[in-house]
């Protein structure tokens, strides 16, 4: 192998994460191992959003020179899979210890049928390296729960390899034979035979940029689900290879508030054309959208039976439809803020509200009736605006306990519940 | 324990038996039996879908001289028209020969639906209140009670005998008794050692098991006797009601109220409420210009009170449900429902004027449309419901049935979507759609054609492709 494998070999590491997970009914600690690799001589270490996240409470990683290094979160992005930590540099010079970095490699560049390497950590297998092609270059791939129940693929094609990726690869780096890192392994169809799949490193690139400036990215919404135009070109009296069907607009949004809806036809972007004939077409146009300053106003050529209609949008932040999560022992019961994407996909009429998680057999809020994907409106009567809100009735509640009457919607019915000490 | 122990115990019980307060009159159950057989019959019909028949068989009892027979409210799906109903026959125990008979329609307060046989059988059915004796007193826990179950068609509908005791009776809210054992076939009457009636059977309730096989290990199912009932309701709950024939086979006048989603409250929470041994029903949501919104009732009210009188507690909580929609299915629409309710602690007294029910699903006009593969409906009020659609908003028609393999299925159309458009022209009516479609069935060079759908809220471009 290349000198440049060599040194990209001691630039991967093992990632040992423990984790806090609400879905019990209770705070509990998870642990996962993962892979990643070290990308600066001042320790940043690129990752998987599902190995590394907000919700890691100790993270451990393994260097090749096998020492046990701790680490810290600098943010995270599940849309596109990554996660951005940093060696505690103070504890790497205390004991001398040494690591090489990697470098990205273009992975624009790529093409099908190239050799490719796997580094990582597959079922806990420190530094295992596999090979394979480049099977596909732009892989569409969009799953709405896919990292740890936040939306991920939206906005970036996917690398896919037959380089064999299992779990515990997460987060390890796909590279050439020059040992440059073109992409992050990121997930592979469990069952099949070597269908894997990575962020391509152009993305990454993007990503640690951004979150090395502000410990997260911020992109726009407007709203727009978009559809595949294949075939359908004839019925739109389309030219081939311009626009982007609309198939749904999300209720309140941006866009359904400028009039927009399903089945029109979104031909250009502040100017710019856009063609959605395929999906792997669609996350540029999608990241095109996201990239947009939030606030602006952005003028959206539609498409709309024979007529062209000119529409301005001002943009709103992109949120997840993932809420904030917190447990309350005493009452044995974990939730997450409803949202207000979550709102909107399941037709609330507002995002007044928690869900709950799970709960704990025996304890008030089991004993009370309450169960997993109750969403709790009211307490006391009060409408539940913000999880603060009730972080504060569970302090009252732990000083002094007492009977409280908790307002619950299931599947649109509202029905009442007495929470008892 | 020994032989002779054993002996001794049984000669104990055979002594005993003499001293029991009612004795043993066995002989007479024969003839009771043959003559109260002549009440019950086997009904079968055919309800007719877009691509198959599907045969129903239910029980049946005989309730007057004109061959009117009452069928338990789950014999027909809510969702069937009366227009699917094919070919009603009646059949009498242990006979194989097939009488006519037509669907006269569900009744809104108890649910029977009614059929009429015809004229030639007539005289050999016998009423089910040629058993009612004016003083017979109620079933109590533990009496005896007895009933009639059927065989199937290939037994020429053969009776039997079943027996049982009272285990419960309980409001819930009609009075309901609850045998130790399958007393009679569901639908069939029910009756004392006497041969008076005391019941008619409802379908029986689910019983908890546990399955175990060689791979699962104790799994909870829950069991229903389809064939047996151990569940009736007492007379009390039946002979007021036999005579309520519906006059048009849509089972109208339907009394509504207008809300969504009553849920009960449980003890603990009417006692937090300081609503003490009674129950009350939160208000879900209020619909859209119904009686309910016109007389100011508005989402999470809290009913407290029908007519003056507290909500009762019933076991279980639900059946209080049951309870406010019974007393308006016994009212009219044009009809008074003085409600009480609580809302922000406050007591309000609320005079609501029942009104008609919008059109309701089996009433909903429906086209098949064999080429394309699939039937639509008229957009229902309760679709408007179901989506969250205002009034203002509600056009469009339903997918009520998709072929599978068909055009419209390869193109991901699914029972339940709204269509909103076809090809890119908005759908205002039902007669919209039927004539887009039609034209498009009709024309053998069309190629394709496009819906816009609508499902769990998001809208959806589909390319139907015909060739």
């Amino acid at each position: 192998m290349s000198g440049g494998f060599n040194r990209l070999l001691e630039a991967v590491v093992r990632i040992d994460v423990r984790e806090v997970s609400f879905e019990q009914g209770a705070r509990r600690f998870v642990a996962g191992v993962g892979s990643g690799v070290i990308l600066s001589k001042d320790g940043l270490v690129l990752t998987n959003a599902h190995v590394a996240s907000p919700y890691a409470v100790e993270i451990s990683i393994t260097l090749p020179s096998l020492e046990r290094v701790s680490a810290q979160l600098v943010g995270w992005d599940h849309w596109t899979d990554l996660a951005l930590i940093r060696l505690d540099l103070d504890e790497v010079r205390r004991r001398g210890l040494t690591f090489q970095h990697a470098a990205f490699g273009d992975s624009d560049k790529l093409f099908v049928g190239e050799t490719v390497y796997a580094v990582g950590t597959p079922y806990g297998l420190t530094r295992t390296v596999t090979r394979g092609i480049i099977s596909n270059d732009r892989r569409y791939f969009e799953d709405d729960e896919g990292v740890r129940g936040y939306e991920t693929g939206t906005f970036n094609n996917w690398l896919q390899t037959d380089a064999a990726i299992n779990p515990g690869n997460s987060g390890g780096p796909l590279v050439t034979e020059d040992g440059k890192v073109v992409g992050i392994n990121s997930r592979g169809f469990i069952g099949a035979d070597n269908l894997g799949f990575a962020i391509p490193a152009n993305v990454a690139r993007r990503v640690v940029d951004e979150l090395l400036a502000h410990g997260r990215i911020t992109r726009s919404y407007i709203g727009l689900v978009p559809g595949t135009l294949q075939d359908l070109e004839h019925f739109y009296g389309l030219a081939l290879n311009t626009g982007m069907l609309i198939n749904n607009v999300d209720p309140g949004s941006p866009a359904a508030r400028a009039g927009l809806h399903g089945g029109d036809v979104l031909l250009a972007i502040n100017g710019q054309p856009v063609d959605g004939r395929f999906p792997e077409q669609l996350p540029p146009i999608q990241n095109l959208i996201a990239s947009l300053p939030v606030g602006s106003t952005v003028h959206l050529d539609v498409k709309r039976g024979t007529q062209t209609l000119a529409v301005a949008v001002v943009t709103e932040r992109l949120e997840s439809r993932m809420g904030e999560e917190a447990a309350f022992d005493k009452w044995g019961i974990s939730v997450r803020k409803v949202s207000r994407a979550y709102a909107r996909e399941n037709q609330l009429d507002s995002d007044t509200g928690v869900t709950v998680l799970g709960v704990q057999p025996g304890f008030p809020a089991a004993v009370a009736g309450l169960a997993p994907g109750d969403i709790i409106t009211r307490v006391n009567q009060q409408p539940l605006t913000t999880l603060g809100a009730l972080q504060e009735i569970y302090d009252k509640y732990d000083r002094s306990p007492g009977s409280l009457l908790v307002e619950v919607m299931r599947d649109r019915r509202v029905s009442l519940y007495v929470l008892k000490p | 324990m020994n032989a002779a122990a054993r002996l001794g115990l049984l000669a104990a019980l055979l002594l005993a038996a003499p001293l029991r307060a009612a004795p043993l009159r066995a002989a007479d159950l024969p003839d009771l039996f043959a003559a109260r057989v002549k009440s019950c019959v086997t009904v079968e019909f055919l309800v007719e879908n877009e691509l198959d028949r599907q045969p129903v068989s239910v029980l049946g009892v005989c309730v007057d001289h004109d061959g009117t027979i009452i069928l338990p409210s789950t014999a027909i799906g809510a969702r069937v028209s009366v227009r699917q109903l094919k070919d009603f026959k009646v059949y009498l125990p242990e006979s194989a020969t097939a009488y006519n008979a037509v669907y006269l329609g569900q009744d809104a307060l108890t649910g029977w639906h009614f059929v009429r046989a015809e004229e030639k059988v007539r005289a050999q059915l016998v009423p089910i209140t040629a058993w009612v004796q004016a003083d017979t007193p109620e079933p109590r826990l533990g009496d005896q009670v007895w009933g009639i179950g059927l065989r199937g068609k290939d037994e020429d509908f053969r009776p039997y005998f079943l027996m049982s005791r009272v285990g419960l009776i309980e409001a819930m809210p009609q009075m309901t008794a609850i045998a130790a054992t399958e007393v009679a076939g569901p639908g069939l009457p029910v009756f004392n050692r006497d041969g008076a009636l005391v019941g008619l059977a409802l379908n029986s309730f689910g019983q908890n098991y546990l399955m175990f096989s060689r791979r699962e290990r104790g799994q909870p199912v829950v069991l229903v006797d389809v064939e047996e009932s151990s569940v009736f309701l007492l007379n009390r709950e039946v002979l007021p009601y036999l005579g309520r024939v519906p006059r048009d086979p849509s089972g109208r006048p339907l009394p509504w109220l207008g809300t969504f989603g009553m849920e009960p409250v449980a003890p603990d929470v009417a006692k937090f409420l300081q609503l003490e041994n009674q129950s009350a029903l939160v208000v879900s949501e209020v619909l859209e210009d119904s009686p309910a919104e016109k007389a100011g009732l508005k989402g999470h009210d809290i009913i407290v009170a029908l007519d003056g009188q507290p909500l009762p507690r019933l076991k279980p909580d639900q059946a209080v449900v049951t309870y406010l929609e019974r007393e308006i299915d016994r009212r009219l629409p044009g009809d008074k429902l003085p409600l009480t309710v609580l809302r922000d602690g406050r007591r309000l007294e609320l005079d609501v004027t029942l009104g008609d029910e919008p059109k309701i699903i089996r009433e909903a006009e429906r086209r098949y449309f064999e080429r394309l593969g699939f039937t639509i409906r008229e957009f229902l009020y309760g679709d408007g419901v179901a989506r969250r659609v205002k009034l203002a908003d509600q056009r469009g028609v339903i997918v009520d049935f998709v072929k599978p393999n068909s055009p419209a299925a390869m193109s991901g159309l699914e029972f339940d979507d709204w269509i909103r458009e076809i090809d890119g022209k908005e759908v205002k009516t039902y007669a919209d759609a039927v004539a887009a479609l039609s034209a498009i069935e009709a024309d053998k060079t069309r190629t394709d054609f496009v819906l816009l759908t609508s499902r769990d809220g998001e809208t959806a471009v589909r390319r139907v492709k015909l060739q």
